[in-house]
């Protein structure tokens, strides 16, 4: 019973460890598909300066750990955006601005855009505002820090628990979740 | 209005010499809007394109769905005196097939597929204008007809969020 004891507290005192160093280190993958992203410029650069949190952007998916959903998705974009967030390793967090990705926002009866992002895909932190300011932005940012410290940003492993939820209803809105594109074929 | 472009108007009278122009519009000085008859438009396309009219910006579209027809629209550009054209038509509604201009201006190969994919115009003689462009895997009506309703569409595909209302106002109240 005491090894058992002691190996359990080893294993959470390694996850408190990797988590610290999770929440201190964000990289984030930016999918810029609407207006918020015009608010990531102020609070990345000095005036704000994201990266005194310890986030800074990064090019790839596979490399990234937060994906930014700024803004309202149309069935097209939605399709790249849940090509990226698989292909991103766990743990994963996804930040989503604004209204739109709430209730669809003014785009809510626009045939082409969808309307509630959280029924494809696992939203750890809304960021309220249309658009965000960017203290906001910043609040959110600190919002998801925190939320990985004591645990709670637990979207990816929803995803993982949920997943033929999540894909029933990305099929049922987007018809063939594969990419056909005619430029690449 | 301030004094509408001489080259311009000059333009227009040449075309009205050879071709039956059914209105005659100028919405800025240096800018005309001529329609024609559909069996017209090739003719005066290919005309004016000799004329210096070497670019087509766009093709659009209208619904007048009162009257049962699609309008095409042709804008036309002028680099060298910086002249603007409209040469619009208006087809059948009911069965809206057009021939392709992609013979006199190539680029037109594209604004062909979009105004096939928004509105369902047929081009005869352009075998790409029914492949799709911008719309991915589209199930209904082309989007932009006046008959289509995107809010009917969007309650049918995508869910929405499920609110708890905490007060209802009644009827008139809160206008």
């Amino acid at each position: 019973m005491a090894t058992a004891d002691k190996e359990k507290k080893l294993k959470e005192g390694w996850e408190g460890i990797s988590r610290f160093f999770r929440a201190n280190s964000l990289w984030m993958l930016m999918y810029c598909t609407g207006c918020c992203a015009i608010e990531l410029p102020q609070a990345m650069t000095s005036r704000y300066d994201m990266e005194r949190l310890g986030m800074g952007p990064m090019a790839t998916p596979r490399q990234a750990d937060v994906l930014l959903v700024t803004g309202y998705l149309s069935v097209k974009t939605l399709r790249r955006v849940i090509y990226a967030y698989e292909q991103m390793s766990t743990p994963k967090y996804i930040v989503a601005f604004g209204p739109c990705t709430i209730n669809g926002g003014i785009y809510h009866d626009a045939a082409t855009v969808i309307k509630s992002l959280d029924q494809y895909l696992p939203i750890d932190v809304y960021i309220a505002g249309c658009m965000p300011k960017p203290e906001a932005v910043m609040n959110g940012f600190q919002d998801l820090i925190d939320m990985i410290k004591d645990k709670t940003a637990d979207g990816w492993k929803r995803y993982r628990d949920n997943y033929d939820w999540y894909k029933q209803n990305q099929i049922e809105s987007l018809g063939e979740l594969r990419i056909k594109d005619e430029y690449h074929e | 209005m301030s004094k509408i472009n001489m080259q311009l108007k000059e333009l227009t009278e040449n075309v009205g010499k050879s071709y039956s122009v059914l209105q005659v519009d100028y919405p800025t000085p240096n800018q005309a809007a001529l329609d024609f008859q559909p069996g017209d438009v090739h003719a005066v396309l290919a005309y004016l394109k000799g004329q210096g009219f070497r670019q087509m910006s766009l093709l659009s579209c209208v619904d007048w769905i009162e009257d049962g027809q699609f309008q095409l629209v042709y804008l036309l550009f002028n680099w060298e005196a910086g002249l603007r054209l409209q040469v619009r038509t208006r087809i059948d509604r009911a069965n809206p097939v057009f021939t392709t201009v992609t013979g006199i201006y190539p680029g037109a190969k594209y604004y062909e597929r979009d105004v096939h994919e928004f509105f369902g115009v047929e081009f005869n003689g352009n075998p790409d204008s029914s492949k799709p462009l911008f719309l991915e895997n589209w199930d209904d009506m082309p989007p932009m007809r006046k008959d289509f309703d995107p809010q009917a569409y969007s309650d049918r595909k995508y869910k929405a969020r499920e609110y708890k209302t905490d007060f209802n106002t009644k009827a008139g109240e809160g206008q």
